[in-house]
């Protein structure tokens, strides 16, 4: 009884809530809105359509039909992966020892990390390129020190996760400090060291645990554009996900359209997952 | 040789000095507060017994083993932070076990441990509760736990007290010191707040501005403050700017109004300029057989404090408080007055000017 009065109470408060909000609030909200759902709608509409007079999943069935999908789909999952054990390898004990040792570094390293929306991935993936597909020597001698990255499989693949870690940079370095800011990692880290533990023990008891909610975002948005990602992948010859896009696109009309909802879904899904995993997080972290 | 020795230990930040020649024995069970004004460097001297910094010059001994540049874990010393600092990612019992878990004690001897530590603060219903689920004053109860459980050899509290309610902060300073004396576990407390420090502390260290002002217990820092620092710090005073007339008697002049020191005037000469200092409960209004310190005064305000009246005075040029207990038959003078005050020979201080 008195649990559906509450929810009653809360209900009208909400109600109450939605009418306080001005008019122009709304305005800008739904123009977002339709900004991002239009051609959404259009393209889901568009992929029904293969079939004249029918709305069906013919193009869908035929999409993922097509072993290349599926292989290069799976390619980019891997590469997706990987991307993201590289950079939280890389990015939470680099931010972590900020917060911890070197606060005033902190504007040099996001700086750092916003430079790939700076340099567009074309001049990357040209640097890239130009540096390691010769041989680098130790300075001043003959000595061969690596072969060429882009001459053997693994070596490209080594060279378009280092890219895209960096393309990740903003995504992933942001979520991490923002999520080590709202758990004052650093008493945690002394009342850790305190009761006896090391470093190691730190960030995979304490800290990793604590900006789990931030991680998975991180993961998430990198996830994301390593799938969706073109230029690199093109330039360096590897088959993934968004090359295939991009020259199915060409070659046909609703199969693209049909994949672009398809992974657009995807993306949703994984949003979902993140939301049902770090339900309980956020009220942790809310509650000071 | 005490339980806690720190000798001659001076920390620097860049250029600034922020301890200065920090000289504390402790012996084992007792507990001792820093108490001064914010950013004299009482946190300071805490984290460099705990391992967090280290100190420029000097020696820190722990049961007599020197820990002065030893790793914060790989020392057996328990650190209760301001903000609680549990790990919100575990629950009560989790994070009071998690010291033990990281020495690799056995299940079972975890297990055992932990009920003990949650029974002894009282929280064995909230085990199982993350630390958002509580209440500021279990939490800092967790924390503290969470610290015994591994029986450290110094407990060091920074201002544990300081983010709760003046009721909880009651409360919870009488059920620290309880489990400190059960346990006998040697601890330093850091506050800011002189009537904690007076009424937790075995001694108090008086800090201010990187130096010890004072070393003694709540009763002699009180009572028998050797500077004026201190004086003014601890507890309300009345000071003045007086004169040295007779060194010998330890007579004073403040405008012209004679007092009297039993202390005596501390080896000044006649002429010194001194300060002269009184605590507002020490004067009271001459009765007849009081031959001592006995001074005109006008009544100037009188302000109710509760418990306390507090009257104000004017003695010669001089604005001093007078404190009374409250009770209904008190017979206050009217504001304008012309009054007699008195004070013991043992309540005048003579201070530094
Ligand atoms: N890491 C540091 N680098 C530079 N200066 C510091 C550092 N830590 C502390 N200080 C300075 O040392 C002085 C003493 O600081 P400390 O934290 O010990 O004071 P405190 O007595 O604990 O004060 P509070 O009551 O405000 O906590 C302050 O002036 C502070 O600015
Ligand atoms: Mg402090």
């Amino acid at each position: 009884m008195a649990s559906t009065q509450d929810g009653k109470v809360a209900e009208m408060n909400m109600l109450a809530r939605i009418r306080r909000i001005p008019f122009w609030s709304w305005f800008w909200f739904i123009l977002g809105a339709l900004y991002f759902i239009l051609p959404l709608y259009a393209t889901l509409k568009f992929s029904l359509g293969m079939e004249r007079d029918v709305i069906g999943f013919k193009a869908y069935g035929r999409a993922f039909e097509d072993p290349e999908f599926l292989s290069t789909f799976l390619y980019s999952n891997v590469l997706a992966l990987m991307t993201i054990i590289a950079s939280i390898v890389l990015i939470v004990p680099t931010a972590y020892w900020i917060r911890l040792r070197l606060p005033e570094a902190r504007r040099i390293v996001e700086f750092i990390t916003l430079l790939p929306f700076v340099v567009p991935a074309i001049i990357l993936v040209f640097g890239l390129i130009r540096i390691y597909s010769s041989p680098i020597n130790v300075p001043f001698t003959e000595m061969t020190l690596l072969q060429p990255l882009t001459t053997f499989e693994v070596g490209t693949d080594i060279l378009i996760v280092a890219g895209y870690v960096v393309l990740g940079l903003p995504y992933m370095y942001r979520s991490v400090d923002t999520g080590m800011r709202t758990v004052d990692v650093r008493t945690l880290t002394e009342a850790a060291q305190s009761l006896g533990a090391s470093w190691f023990t730190i960030i995979v008891r304490v800290i990793l645990p604590n900006i789990r909610a931030a991680l998975l975002s991180g993961a998430l948005l990198t996830f994301a554009i390593v799938v969706g990602e073109v230029t690199l992948a093109s330039f360096l010859g590897v088959p993934t996900f968004g090359p295939y896009l991009f020259l199915l696109g060409q070659h046909r009309a609703y199969e693209p359209a049909a994949l672009s909802f398809a992974s657009f879904l995807l993306t949703w899904a994984a949003m979902g997952l993140i939301q049902l995993f770090t339900g309980g997080q956020g009220q942790v972290s809310g509650a000071h | 040789m005490s339980y806690l020795s720190i000798s001659n230990v001076t920390k620097q930040f860049g250029d600034t000095v922020v301890v200065d020649n920090f000289n504390l024995d402790v012996e084992k069970g007792e507990f001792v507060s820093f108490l001064g004004p914010s950013g004299c460097g009482k946190t300071t001297t805490l984290r460099m017994v705990a391992g967090f910094e280290i100190p420029t010059s000097g020696k820190i001994l722990l049961d007599g083993a020197d820990i002065t540049d030893k790793a914060p874990n790989q020392r057996n010393v328990g650190m209760i932070f301001q903000s609680y600092a549990l790990f919100p990612n575990m629950t009560v019992a989790q994070n009071i076990g998690f010291g033990l878990r990281v020495r690799k004690e056995p299940e079972d001897t975890i297990k055992q441990r932990v009920d003990e530590m949650v029974g002894l603060i009282n929280l064995e219903k909230h085990a199982d509760k993350y630390p958002y689920q509580l209440s500021g004053g279990q939490q800092q109860r967790v924390s503290l736990a969470r610290a015994l459980a591994n029986r450290p050899q110094v407990l060091l509290l920074d201002e544990p007290l300081s983010a709760l309610d003046a009721k909880i902060r009651v409360s919870l300073r009488a059920e620290i010191r309880a489990i400190q004396r059960s346990l006998g576990i040697t601890a330093i407390f850091v506050t800011h707040d002189q009537e904690e420090a007076l009424s937790i502390s075995d001694r108090i260290v008086v800090m201010n501005t990187g130096e010890m002002e004072q070393v003694g217990t709540p009763f002699e820092i009180y009572n028998f403050p050797k500077t004026r620092f201190v004086a003014n710090f601890v507890g309300s005073l009345n000071t003045s700017d007086a004169e040295v007339i007779d060194p010998a008697k330890g007579l004073v002049s403040m405008d012209g109004v004679q007092f009297e020191a039993a202390e005596g005037t501390n080896g000044r000469t006649k002429g010194d300029k001194v300060k002269i200092a009184i605590r507002p409960e020490r004067l009271s209004f001459a009765s007849e057989q009081k031959k001592a310190n006995v001074v005109d005064c006008t009544i100037e305000n009188i302000t109710f404090l509760g418990s306390v009246v507090r009257i104000q005075v004017k003695i010669g040029n001089s604005k001093f408080n007078m404190d009374t207990f409250n009770n209904p038959f008190l017979e206050l003078p009217k504001i304008g007055a012309k009054e007699q005050v008195t004070c013991s020979k043992e309540a005048v201080l003579v201070l530094d000017e």
